[in-house]
């Protein structure tokens, strides 16, 4: 598969998908979003696939925010609430029943940010840096990170670094648990392809299930989650292993 | 209304002060009663408490109900009693049940470094520094448009009643509401201008 500003390569069941406009430090512009889109639902439907990992072309940038260069144009509020719900990138990601993994170095801004937090684990570059500055350009987060952010890192600390547009680094992200791990600059790709072959070590659908037992869990009540483990659980076992 | 309102209290501090450079109220209360707490809840702007000294009860359920938690570094927090005023409700939610009981079943004091490792506050400085870090963390956001400021306190704190996706959806709406407003317009306009934006609240 091709796309115009991302790259895809897939090796042995970990696809890699890279943003690549580095010479706009890999803005999310509307054909970013298409491409997303495109190879997001590929990851999804390719059984080939056991785990996704997305990151950023170039030196400086894992995604420094969406490409304001085309605000100028963007259509009537309804057609443009139209158009996001025809197609819910950011729903897709969410919903993906595959782990996901960012490997973040240099920026990591606005909607590169919210990327990242529709991913299950995030590793950093230690030159990684983090903010969602929306409210100073008079809009705000809307690929999700008004949601994911606080149920990361808990609604004090989301509204700090959100009233405030303030930019953290890559170890105050670890502090405050936005990122699991940070690495060397120099091995932070290689740190997340162990940390990815590790997962697939392991019996995919046992990995899926309890993606979404934690996922869809945390959305209920503690008695229905239960419940949702329980059936996942008898699911697991009532499927035939292939031969 | 101001876009951020500072609450400080230092024993018996009972004038109003009024800053318009700054943008933010100190509200000084002498005999908090519930009705304070969630008339502080419902305000529709940030709020912010700086915490100089002890927050004993009520007082730490008065600054669960605001956003914003900055505390100085000799300021202590306890809950001794079972809390009336929202304590057993907010407290959890922002710092997890398991640090929320351990407060609430033993009653004991904790430093402003625990408030701090266990998420009760956000921000711990100096001794006698708690309302000057507050005016400036108020100024930060005052700088910001105020409606976007207002609609993403909205989306956060509303959002985390909801489920994801129902809290995706308040999030959207919220975003394309402000489409259409000046402020966004200038604030696109000031960055890709490279300049300072000018916010006129609409």
């Amino acid at each position: 598969m091709s796309f115009e500003t991302l790259l895809y390569h897939k090796d042995e069941g970990l696809a890699w998908v890279t943003l690549n406009r580095p010479e706009r430090l890999n803005t999310l512009n509307v054909q970013m979003r298409d491409d997303l889109y495109e190879v997001v639902s590929a990851i999804r439907d390719d059984p080939e696939v056991e785990v996704a990992v997305f990151k950023g072309a170039g030196e400086r940038a894992f995604c420094a925010g969406a490409d304001l260069t085309e605000f100028g144009s963007a259509p009537s509020p309804v057609v443009a609430r139209q158009v996001r719900w025809e197609r819910d990138l950011w729903g897709l990601l969410l919903g993906l029943s595959k782990p996901l993994i960012a490997a973040v170095h240099g920026h990591c801004l606005g909607s590169g940010l919210e990327l990242s937090l529709t991913c299950d684990l995030r590793v950093a570059a230690d030159d990684a840096r983090f903010g969602l500055p929306e409210v100073g350009l008079g809009i705000i987060p809307a690929a999700g990170g008004s949601q994911t952010l606080p149920r990361v890192v808990g609604r004090a600390l989301a509204l700090d670094l959100t009233l405030t547009g303030q930019i953290i680094d890559a170890q105050e992200a670890y502090r405050i648990g936005l990122v699991t791990k940070v690495v060397p600059r120099a091995e932070v790709f290689r740190e997340v392809e162990v940390l990815a072959r590790r997962i697939m070590a392991r019996d995919p659908a046992v990995v899926r299930a309890a993606k979404e037992a934690v996922v869809r869990g945390l959305d209920l009540p503690l008695a229905e989650g239960l419940a949702l483990e329980a059936t996942l659980k008898l699911k697991r076992f009532a499927v035939r292993p292939a031969h | 209304m101001p876009p951020v309102v500072v609450l400080t209290s230092r024993g018996d501090l009972t004038s109003i002060a009024n800053d318009d450079t700054v943008l933010a109220v100190v509200v000084a209360w002498t005999s908090p009663e519930v009705s304070v707490v969630e008339a502080i809840a419902a305000l529709q702007v940030p709020t912010i408490a700086a915490i100089e000294g002890p927050a004993v009860g009520i007082g730490v359920e008065l600054a669960l109900a605001c956003d914003l938690r900055i505390a100085s570094e000799t300021a202590t927090f306890q809950c001794p009693e079972l809390p009336s005023a929202g304590g057993t409700q907010r407290l959890p939610r922002i710092v997890g049940r398991a640090h929320a009981l351990e407060l609430l079943l033993l009653g004991d004091a904790i430093s402003a470094a625990e408030a701090q490792r266990i998420g009760l506050v956000s921000r711990v400085v100096p001794e006698g520094q708690a309302l000057e870090e507050a005016r400036q963390v108020a100024q930060r956001i005052a700088e910001k448009a105020p409606v976007a400021v207002r609609y993403l306190r909205e989306a956060v704190q509303k959002g985390m009643d909801l489920t994801l996706d129902q809290g995706l959806r308040l999030e959207a709406d919220l975003y394309f509401l402000l489409q259409t407003t000046a402020d966004r317009m200038e604030g696109i306009t000031a960055f890709l201008e490279k300049r300072s934006p000018r916010f006129r609240g609409e």
